[in-house]
Parts: structure tokens; sequence; C-alpha cells
């Protein structure tokens, strides 16, 4: 088997060991399908992704994105790490700031920006728009949320990609603290069909604008350590509700500190209404790989 | 930060993918417990280990080992990953043969035979009693058995650390299409504070002589792809009713491929009836880590 070179990063963090780990498989070109599912069950990382040559001129480098189970079309903090080992292998240039990745979900934009000599990847999430569950779940939600301090935002199932139950509660203190009820949490996702429930609640603190809890316990997963499509639809949510916090569209979501991490998510609605989702990343592992 | 010598390794296996995964940080001095722990639940590895210059003249290297939640004091796969790690690093030598580790749980030796791809590392395994020789119609054990054609030995309850009962089916075949019974499983590891059920076949395949399957019942219920421990208690039951295959108390078991693995364990029992549990060691990740 080639010897292929490997990064295992870490995403949304402003050190190793905040955010989420990503594994980086490059030259991989003639590796198939079983064989890049296989490597991916066997590193267990919640994520591992794969270049290949582009298959159009009009993207900047291809990866296909596997978890240890199935494929995915796209993911946030993947593709974020990809655009990072993207520039830092020097497969490219960016063009003005700009990238091009191509995924199964299509050809995604991806900005670069440069902060204290750092290269911090943002990439346009999918459109998410919110789902019309009726009153079906109305009791469910009820059950799942007792005892919290909700926020000013009515509960609200929304999709984009996955679909996620967002909650604002009443502030930062009150997401950190929560006691999630992953019984009736799982209940209520299993029956509207979402990946999980996702907290929120404003911070008062310079650094980071929302503090951010996901849980997927349907999925096998209590708790999410740090979440790129969720943080998207919550910003979705806040710009549709006129409620974003920071400036300009702009702010930071903290996420994971209650499973000894410190992810921070950057997230920006633009003019169009798009949501970017962006950050840190950092080279843990250097080497290469036999697979 | 500092730079450290990085390998993820699998073990038990003849080639990447078959056996069992492990991180090895081959420089772990200055690492405190905290930053052990943290990387080991990063890596998201069943084990990761952190090598140390050892303290003692008698030993070869230092080792401890954490799994993502806490520190192990011993445990087979680990300790034969690592001991490869060592070697192809070049920061020790086998002296006759034998490495010696340096651990929480004292001074173990592995036996190294071999070189390059077929070299085999194998671990002196705490020794294994045997607690109770049960019949097959012992109420604890008839819901677990009912759908299981049993071999020529009775059920037994090993204790090498930690408890696993035994049990021999009629033959491969039986053995591979065995769906285990996973509630009463359960039920038997929590009545009898053990891991749950090991069963094994004797085999005509020209490469290993048993097949094994391992059931762990509690706290989660799962199948084990490669158990280094679980089957050295196996081995010291079958010497203990004078029934090893193989030559000379050495012998090859199949493991995992129920579960998407393919693992070879080596057992031998020496001439003081000490069980080594080893095997091949793959190479797979080559690198440093950053933390």
């Amino acid at each position: 088997m080639p010897i292929r070179p490997y990064l295992q990063l870490d995403v949304f963090a402003d050190r190793p060991g905040a955010g989420n780990p990503l594994g980086v498989v490059f030259d991989a070109a003639d590796m198939d399908s079983a064989t890049m599912q296989a490597y991916a069950a066997w590193a267990n990382l919640s994520e591992t992704i794969f270049f290949l040559p582009p298959t159009t001129p009009a993207a900047d480098y291809r990866v296909r994105i596997f978890t240890p189970r199935q494929e995915l079309p796209f993911a946030g903090h993947p593709s974020v790490g990809a655009a990072w080992a993207a520039l830092d292998a020097g497969l490219l240039q960016p063009r003005e700031g700009s990238l091009v990745q191509e995924c199964a979900a299509g050809l995604l934009p991806v900005r670069i920006e440069q902060r204290d000599g750092l290269r911090v990847p943002h990439v346009r999430t999918p459109h998410a728009s919110r789902v019309d569950a009726g009153d079906a779940h109305h009791n469910a939600v009820e059950i799942a949320l007792q005892g919290l301090a909700l926020g000013q935002l009515a509960p609200a199932l929304w999709n984009n990609g996955p679909n996620w139950w967002l909650v604002e509660l009443a502030d930062d203190d009150a997401v950190r603290r929560m006691q999630p009820d992953l019984a009736a949490i799982a209940s209520l996702t299993i029956a509207s069909d979402a990946v999980g429930l996702a907290v929120f609640g404003r911070s008062p603190h310079a650094d980071h604008q929302l503090a951010v809890r996901a849980f997927c316990p349907a999925d096998g997963i209590p708790e999410d350590p740090v979440t790129g499509s969720v943080n998207a639809s919550i910003a979705a949510l806040m710009h549709s509700t006129g409620t974003l916090p920071g400036i300009d569209g702009r702010y930071v979501a903290s996420q994971g500190r209650e499973l000894g991490r410190d992810g921070r998510v950057e997230v920006q609605v633009d003019a169009e209404g798009e949501v970017w989702i962006g950050g840190q990343v950092q080279a843990v592992i250097r080497g290469h790989v036999d697979c | 930060m500092t730079s450290r010598r990085y390998a993820q390794l699998d073990v038990f296996a003849g080639r990447p993918g078959a056996g069992n995964p492990l991180a090895v940080v081959l420089d772990g001095a200055g690492l405190d417990d905290d930053t052990m722990q943290a990387i080991a639940r990063w890596t998201r590895l069943p084990e990761t280990t952190f090598v140390f210059p050892a303290t003692q003249p008698e030993a070869s290297y230092g080792i401890r080992i954490f799994s993502p939640r806490r520190e192990v004091p011993f445990a087979g796969h680990p300790s034969v990953g690592t001991a490869h790690a060592v070697l192809e690093a070049g920061l020790a030598t086998p002296r006759d043969g034998l490495l010696v580790q340096e651990g929480i749980a004292g001074l173990l030796p592995l036996r190294v035979e071999g070189s390059g791809p077929t070299r085999t590392i194998a671990v002196r395994t705490p020794r294994a009693k045997v607690m109770e020789i049960a019949s097959p119609g012992d109420p604890r054990l008839r819901d677990v058995l009912a759908t299981l054609p049993l071999g020529a030995l009775p059920p037994a309850l090993m204790d090498g650390g930690r408890r696993w009962w035994l049990a021999e089916l009629r033959d491969e075949a039986a053995l591979r299409a065995a769906t285990p019974p996973w509630e009463a499983i359960g039920q038997l590891a929590q009545s009898t504070e053990s891991m749950g059920l090991c069963v094994f076949a004797r085999s005509d395949d020209p490469v290993y002589f048993l097949a094994v399957r391992a059931w762990v019942g509690a706290p989660a219920q799962f199948e084990d792809a490669a158990s280094g421990a679980a089957n050295a208690t196996l081995a010291a039951w079958l010497a203990s009713q004078d029934a090893l295959p193989g030559n000379d108390g050495r012998y090859r078991i199949s493991q995992g491929r129920e579960v998407g693995h393919d693992a070879i364990i080596e057992l031998y029992v020496d001439a003081e009836g000490d069980v080594w549990s080893g095997g091949r060691v793959c190479s797979v990740v080559d690198g440093q880590i950053a933390w």
C-alpha cells in the first residue's frame, strides 16, 4: 500500500485539543470508495477527508468526506479543515482570498481571512430554512425542555441538510448549566426525524457572543463537541428574526467546554443572507499514512 | 508547544485495518497527566500510550496507557503495539530477545521474535485463575447458552485481572454463524461481575487453531475485535484442562471477522505456565504530534 502525506487537524480550535479533530489523507486519487471507508472506520475520527484532483477547472481542489460509517456530501468542520490543509500543503494559491472546493454536494466557495499571520478559512454553508412541524411535537418539546429557562425565540425545527431543533435559553449561563434530559431529547428527535437538539444563549463576554451546546443522543452521541451545521442553522434562525448578535452580522460562538473542549466557531451572515462558518485550525499531527 | 514523535499502529494485524488500533507518543517526558488524558481523548482510539525513559536498570522503557476516559494499569494490545513503536524508533533493543516495560503494573517482559514485517511481539500476561467450572444447565448460563451448539469442554469462569466466561462451541462454522444473545450476556456480566462471554471453537484452518469471539456484556454491549486479555485467560483455561491446541504450547487464533476486522493473535504457554499474548503489528501513521 502506498505511503501518503497525512495531517490530523484540530478545527475551530485556537490551541490543540480545543476543537473537533479531522483526519486528512493527501494523494488519494488511486483509492476506491471501499478503501476510503475502511480507513475512516479504522481511524474512528468524526470525519476523515481524502484529497483528489478536481474534475472541473472551476474548482481548486476536491475532497471526499467520510465518517466511520458513511460518506457525506458536505460537512462544515471537514470543509474548513480541507481549505486550511490545501493551502498548508501548497496545493494552490487563493485568488483574491477565495477558493472553490469540490465535494460530493457540488462546488462550494471558501474565503480565506489572514489574521495575525494565521489563515482562517470560512466556508459558505448550504441554505437553512425553517421546517414547519405544526403542533405535532409540542408535547415532546415541552418534556425535553422541562425546567429550562427559555429565551425570547420560540423553539423551532430547522434544516440545512440535517434537521436540528434549535432552542434559545435565557443566557449563556443557562446553556452551560443545562443538565440535558437525553431520553426526552432522543424521543423528540426520533419522532421529528432530527439529528439532534441544540441550545444557545447570548453571552456578555468579549471573545464570544453566543454559547452553544448540541445533543444527538439518538445518534449515539450524547453531546457533540463542536458542530458546524448547528451553528449555521442557529445563525439563519437569528437572522430571520433580526436578532443576530455581534457586529455587521459577525459573531463568535463558544461550544464544547462542558466536554473538556473549547471550540470557537466564527459565524457571518452576509448581505445576501448566506451563512458562512469558519475558525482557526491547528495542525496537531503531521506525517505519513500507509492506507 | 513541543513536537514529539507519534505513531498510529494496528496491533494483532497482518495488514492495516485488520487489528486493534493504537496511538503512541514516543517522547512522553514533560507531559502531565491532564495533557496525556486530553491527547488520549482527542485521538479517539481505544488506547493511547506514552513512552518515557526507564527509571529502573532492568527496564527497557517506561509506559503509561490511557483510554479516552482514564488511565489503564495494564492492557495487552497497547503493550505489544508500544514495543513495536519503540523498536521502530530505535529507542530500545531487546536483550536475549526480551524487552522489559516499566508501567503502573510493574515490570513486564515482552518477547521479540523475527524481524521486518513478520516480526512478532508478545507480552507476558498476568496469571489467570479458574474461578469456577460450571455445567451448561447452570441457571445463570441457561439463557446465554440456549442457542449455542456447545463443544467438548464445560463452561468456565476465569479471572486474569478481568473475569470472562468461556464456552467451547462445536466447530468454527457454528461459531462464525452464532448470533450473540445480548440480553442474556448483559445479565450474566452484571450478575457475575464479569466482562461477558468469550466463545471459541477448534479450526482446520492452516493459519490458526482456534476461532474466537468475545462478547462484552456490561456496561455497554459490543463484540470485541481483538482481545489480548480474553485470549490469555482462554489459553490458561485450555492449559489447565490439558486441552491446548498447537505444538509446544504455541497456537494462533482468529478473531474479529464478524465485526469487520481480521485479527490473528499468537498465544504461548511457557514451561512455568505463564501465558504470552502477541502478534504482528502494522505501522499506519508515522509522524510528529504538536501539543
